[in-house]
């Protein structure tokens, strides 16, 4: 039961990947703002829900509608006050990616910081929907399939928004080309701050999903970005379904690796799949020619 | 001031450098402390900005070198003497870096910057993996009588190193080539220039002092482990500070290491806790206030300074038409001493190429064709851009490739020079074949072109322009000659004078001028214009057929993509016309622009059968 086991894991952390690089998918596909801020919005998420039910016994699936128009309105703020400058002053992508990576770096340390004034470096964790049941002969906690539930849920309500409604419409349009965008006279600053917004409650609902089955402190914000980033590049940039599948190939493989090799080698196997994806295919697995 | 303007790098980067060595004189060890660490990031920073400023590959990768350089030290410290170390540091540098780079420098913006930071972190995992798991302890300890101050001086040779090294990279033809690169890596492929070893040379020149630095940096720790040694900290630090300084000059770096480094250190004494939130302000408030770094304030100061100076630098400065305020010298040698048919046919001769006399044997059109394309088809996707196209160029002639917007010119210009890779069909360039061949080997055959949507390096001044093809063509020249060389094609092209003007500030003609200007100094034997002659004016499109009638008096052979039919008319000996990606006629420019599926291909079907 090896195999279910790895299956039903790595499932569950694929998923939780894939939620996650969706998020910032839209924010660095459509708003074109490389976030490396992205993991300590899902932290601060992580450690509201912790809050939330700790202090005021709001179960974490409640604290969502709490969190989502939250996040939503903090990655609408950031994105128009701090990122608007950046974005009228770059000549270019490049330019923009540049200043993006290192503004962004700044407000991580930033959220870093205040995260450890706040809890300081220490784990935290608590215990919901922890009864185990099992499944084709292996035991899982209620709360990863819960999660898991929910991943499915809000991936699939994304992928409906955006194919089906105008304004989804629109943001698949600035992700393709701005400029065009501008033309058919979109409003292509609105649309790319509401695609970052849309993609910071994406993470923070990633945030609270994890924070019921994994421990987590003030430092691993690092950590999740760059697992996203990661997911993002392998899939090919603003590519929901490429995140999808790499989200859900890293996750089995991190799960494999960990329960059939060493489970030191965890995050080795992870870069080095990155990195093998990337020599073969420059622009990910399913990323089209950057020209 | 212009004194202050030319010595003030070096005064500046000799002056740092002399105060610090003051240090370990008058200091005490506290001082000295701070001073290796100012000058160890002085290095990396410097190092980075040597491949990342003028390329713009933003790498993350500076801990895995730095680390690399530690950890040969913890193995073999206590084994080799130390200088071998360092030596052996440096050969293991140098390695890994020709391995990463020949893999990864394909890779283009942000996937380079996540791939070099994860290459930083793989390393680290399995070095800590290793060390558990086999060394049975995650750290080392590093017992090697280096003091303090012998590290001191030890990184400060480093430091002086490091910016010799650079300033003469910044001299060479090398130096162009990465920033012609940066710019625009197609255009400087079509200058000749070998991209992938151009970066990879850098690459390993600034890597290889990287992992020096580490190398020399470890005793100073006593015990490393894999979290000291490969922390990515400083790979985003070193990245701030070099753009706080301003990556794109040799001195930026340390304008920018000296002040963050001691800003961290009062942060770090007196705000403990809350030193990541300081931190983290500092890259904001950099990010926002100084977007070129310091070196672009001292920049913009220099260029405010330039513009002031005499009134015949205003006139180049401020980009003006060459002809319109010039008097006197100037005027002798503006676009009005161009050749007009049959003047100074041989005075121009001699002006295009030393070596013309080649040529003589013009229109030779008996002899076996310069350029021979066979069954030439590429798709992309479910469109057939270029499908079977076969015709051939004789030497000496001008060839234009006309037809409808969207019937496949541009695209069988970019199969010919080598910008995109043909699906099938061959193409034969002066008796040997050159499909699929990269861009710099086909223009060393004697191939050069020009782009439909101008392509120049608007941060380059003209002349550097210029020399960028002179610099990497298959006869290279370089130094006083080459600047010469350039001096002279810009007169030609009509830019007289106005070699030093950064070609961003050209106007759109004029940018085709330099553009042809570029071209011209690859001493090509074939010329492909992408439609060179659009959007001129009636008089300047005069002037622009005479040049190129000149062009084709020299001996050169053209291949021009063009929809102004007087230029066609007028120039053209032969004409291939291309509809929905296939020839439908080739033959003499008068009968084929007579056929009638050539009028009706672009009157439109029904006008014509009407």
């Amino acid at each position: 039961m090896l195999l279910v086991d790895i299956l039903l894991s790595g499932l569950i952390l694929g998923g939780m990947y894939a939620l996650t690089a969706m998020g910032l998918t839209l924010q660095y596909g459509v708003a074109r703002i490389l976030n490396l801020a992205y993991g300590e919005v899902m932290v601060a998420a992580a450690f509201t829900a912790y809050v939330l039910f700790t202090g005021a016994a709001v179960v974490p699936l409640l604290g969502l509608l709490l969190v989502l128009p939250l996040a939503f309105a903090a990655n609408w703020a950031i994105y128009r006050v701090m990122l608007v400058p950046l974005v009228r002053r770059a000549r270019t992508r490049a330019a923009l990616e540049t200043d993006s990576i290192l503004a962004t770096f700044g407000l991580l340390f930033v959220l870093q910081g205040i995260g450890f004034v706040i809890f300081g470096g220490q784990y935290y964790g608590y215990a919901y929907l922890s009864a185990p049941v099992s499944i084709l002969g292996t035991t899982v906690a209620v709360n990863r399939l819960v999660a898991l539930g929910f991943a499915a849920v809000l991936a699939v309500g994304l992928y409906w928004l955006l194919t089906r409604t105008r304004t989804g419409t629109a943001i698949r349009a600035v992700a393709v080309n701005p400029d065009a965008a501008r033309l058919v006279a979109i409003d292509v600053q609105t649309i790319a701050g509401l695609a970052f917004a849309a993609g910071g409650a994406l993470c923070a609902a990633g945030g609270v999903l994890v924070s019921m089955f994994l421990t987590f402190n003030a430092a691993m914000g690092v950590l999740f970005t760059m697992k996203a980033l990661i997911v993002v590049i392998m899939g090919g940039v603003g590519n929901l379904l490429g995140a999808l599948a790499a989200g859900l190939l890293l996750g089995l493989i991190e799960t494999a690796v960990a329960r059939l090799v060493d489970p030191g080698l965890t995050l080795a196997a992870n870069y080095a799949l990155f990195l093998g994806v990337l020599l073969v295919r420059p622009t990910g697995l399913f990323g089209r020619p950057a020209r | 001031m212009s004194a202050i303007l030319r010595y003030g790098p070096a005064a500046l980067v000799s002056g740092t450098l002399a105060a610090l060595a003051l240090v370990p004189l008058l200091g005490s060890d506290y001082h000295v402390a701070l001073a290796v660490a100012v000058l160890s990031y002085i290095v990396l920073a410097t190092a980075w900005a040597l491949f990342s400023g003028p390329t713009g590959y933003v790498s993350l990768a500076t801990v895995a070198f730095f680390g690399i350089g530690a950890y040969t030290v913890a193995v073999l410290g206590e084994v080799l003497p130390w200088p071998v170390v360092l030596l052996v540091a440096a050969l293991i540098g140098l390695v890994v870096a020709l391995v990463v780079g020949l893999s990864t420098l394909r890779l283009s913006g942000i996937y380079f910057v996540v791939f070099s930071f994860g290459l930083a972190e793989l390393i680290r995992q399995l070095v800590t993996w290793y060390e558990v798991n086999v060394g049975r302890s995650v750290g080392r300890y590093v017992f090697l009588d280096i003091g303090q101050t012998a590290i001191f001086w030890q990184l400060f040779g480093l430091a002086v190193a490091v910016f010799v090294v650079g300033w003469l990279v910044r001299r060479s033809r090398l130096g162009l080539a990465l920033q012609v690169i940066g710019e625009d890596e197609t255009v400087a492929r079509h200058c000749g220039i070998d991209t992938t070893r151009a970066k990879l040379a850098l690459f390993a020149v600034s890597s290889v002092f990287i992992t020096v630095t580490g190398a020399v940096m470890a005793p100073r720790w006593t015990y490393i482990d894999p979290a000291i040694a490969f922390n990515p900290l400083v790979s985003f630090q070193v990245v701030v500070m070099a753009l706080l300084g301003g990556a794109g000059v040799l001195y930026g770096p340390l304008l920018g290491a000296v002040p963050l480094v001691l800003l961290f250190d009062v942060i770090g004494a007196n705000f403990p806790n809350h030193f990541s939130i300081l931190l983290g302000l500092v890259f904001v408030v950099v990010v926002y206030g100084l977007p070129r770094g310091v070196a672009g304030l001292l920049g913009r100061a220099n260029s405010i300074e330039h513009r002031a100076g005499p009134p015949s630098h205003r006139v180049r400065g401020e980009g003006g038409s060459p002809r319109s305020g010039e008097t006197g010298e100037g005027a002798s040698r503006g676009y009005a001493d161009a050749p007009s048919p049959g003047s100074h046919a041989s005075s121009v001769r001699s002006d295009l190429s030393p070596r013309a006399g080649r040529r003589e044997t013009c229109l030779d059109v008996s002899g076996e064709p310069l350029l021979e394309i066979v069954d030439l088809s590429k798709s992309f996707g479910g469109v057939r851009a270029v499908d079977g196209v076969s015709f051939q160029v004789a030497r000496g002639s001008i060839v234009g490739l006309i037809g409808p917007n969207g019937s496949g010119k541009t695209t069988a210009l970019n199969l010919i020079s080598g910008l995109i890779p043909p699906r099938g069909g061959a193409i034969r360039f002066d008796g040997a074949e050159i499909t699929g061949l990269r861009s710099d080997r086909i223009v060393h055959r004697g191939i050069a072109r020009t782009f439909q949507l101008v392509r120049v390096l608007d941060e380059l001044t003209c002349a550097d322009n210029v020399m960028a093809a002179i610099a990497f063509r298959r006869h290279p020249s370089w130094g006083e000659k080459a600047r010469h060389r350039a001096a002279t094609l810009l007169a030609r092209v009509g830019l007289a004078g106005r070699d030093e003007e950064p070609a961003g500030r050209l106007t759109y003609i004029d940018s085709k001028r330099l553009e042809l200007a570029r071209a011209l100094a690859l001493d090509p034997k074939l010329l492909l214009l992408d439609e060179w002659l659009a959007g001129l004016n009636p008089t300047e499109l005069q002037e622009g057929i005479a040049l190129i009638a000149s062009l084709k008096r020299d001996g050169l052979t053209i291949v021009m993509v063009e929809h102004v039919m007087d230029a066609i008319r007028s120039l053209c000996d032969r004409c291939v016309v291309m509809n929905t990606g296939r020839t439908i006629a080739d033959g003499g420019t008068a009968e084929v622009l007579a056929a009638p599926e050539v009028v009706r291909a672009y009157l439109g079907g029904g006008d014509a059968d009407d």
